[in-house]
């Protein structure tokens, strides 16, 4: 963990990473046709982002911030380990990234698309509510979570952070 | 080579890294003619890594760049990326316009067109030389790699290469990338090449190879 420049802490969430961490704490990743998940619990005022690259891990095991599937339970079994308790009810998301800069070989392979309808489905069987989505475009984004207020703000190549 | 039919040992890591130095030679020389001064290109990296580690390749991950990039098809599938620092891709402006360096100060549509052209010249010379060299393919698979249109863009230096491994990464643990520096006589050339073949071709390159 690294301070940012306003003395806050600061992490970085690498591809097919997760990370979880109480108030005050900036999460950041940078995003092209991943999935930036962010979880957000206000009472306890704790957040989390997931850095998700593909929809579904098939049985792998290996590495879970990789999958939607197994990234998003292990972002929120970090969460009831750092209470304590259940997080049902409690968190709420965003979303963002899903981004397609290039023609793939296969046409059929939008990976940032099976990313964001993985995700939305995933978040609605657990009963989380997404309150912003900021998806698919044809540029990186820059995802920082402020977990003292849970404000997610989002930059663009060249452009200014703006709140979703 | 292993049972996933991708990863590469070290044997056939040096071999390939052999291979892309005949495709280096060939773009130092349309690269030099191009800019009128000798420039070099040598092949800096042959690895796989983990997908973990690729955003922190091009250097710091929130570092913008511009990329021109070019997709290519026939014996083998991909992407080549000629990625610039902004500093370094203005010079290369100035360098061709016959300016002191220093005095392009924004990607306008002539310092794009410029840097596309750049990366075509490169990018083809660069291919066809891999074309020539590349071991044996399937039976009545085409021999030769045919380059696409390059298109320039601003990017994430991490969002960048997300875009660029995202078909290995959607197959594989580990992402082969192959990395090419340029040095130049009278220039700090701050350029990157960036060959990423997809999962297809990277099996392709570990059969012909092993």
């Amino acid at each position: 963990m690294a301070d940012g420049a306003g003395g806050v802490a600061e992490l970085f969430v690498s591809m097919g990473k997760w990370a979880v961490a109480p108030a005050p704490v900036l999460i950041r990743t940078l995003l092209g046709s991943c999935v930036g998940v962010v979880l957000y619990d206000r009472v306890a005022k704790m957040g989390g982002v997931a850095h998700v690259v593909l929809p579904d891990s098939r049985g792998d095991t290996a590495l879970p911030g990789k999958y939607a599937d197994t990234a998003i339970p292990a972002m929120i079994a970090d969460f009831e380990r750092m209470q304590g308790r259940k997080s049902q009810g409690r968190l709420v998301a965003k979303i963002v990234g899903g981004a397609s800069m290039f023609q793939t070989t296969t046409p059929t392979l939008n990976i940032g698309k099976q990313n964001h309808d993985a995700v939305e489905r995933i978040l609605a069987a657990r009963g989380i509510p997404i309150l912003a989505r900021e998806l698919g475009g044809d540029a990186g984004r820059r995802l920082t979570l402020d977990t003292q207020t849970g404000t997610v703000s989002v930059r663009v190549p060249g452009g200014a952070d703006y709140d979703i | 080579m292993s049972s996933d039919g991708h990863s590469l040992s070290p044997l056939q890591l040096r071999l390939l890294g052999t291979i892309f130095e005949r495709g280096a030679e060939a773009g130092s020389r349309a690269l030099t003619q191009w800019l009128g001064q000798a420039v070099h290109l040598t092949i800096s990296e042959v690895d796989q890594v983990d997908i973990t580690e690729v955003s922190g390749l091009l250097g710091p991950e929130e570092a913008t760049v511009a990329v021109c990039a070019m997709s290519f098809s026939g014996r083998l599938d991909g992407q080549l990326l000629l990625v610039f620092s902004d500093a370094a891709g203005l010079a290369l402006a100035d360098m061709l316009l016959h300016q002191p360096s220093g005095t392009t100060i924004a990607w306008t549509e002539l310092e794009r067109s410029a840097a596309c052209e750049t990366a075509n010249i490169v990018g083809c010379a660069y291919l066809n030389a891999l074309s020539a060299h590349l071991p044996g393919g399937s039976a009545g698979q085409p021999e030769t790699l045919i380059p696409g249109p390059p298109e320039f863009r601003h990017e994430f230096a991490a969002s960048l290469l997300q875009f660029a491994v995202m078909e290995q990464a959607s197959a594989l643990e580990r992402v082969l990338l192959i990395k090419t520096r340029f040095q130049a006589a009278r220039a700090d050339l701050d350029w990157v090449l960036l060959f990423v073949p997809t999962p297809h071709s990277l099996a392709d390159l570990a059969r012909s190879t092993a």
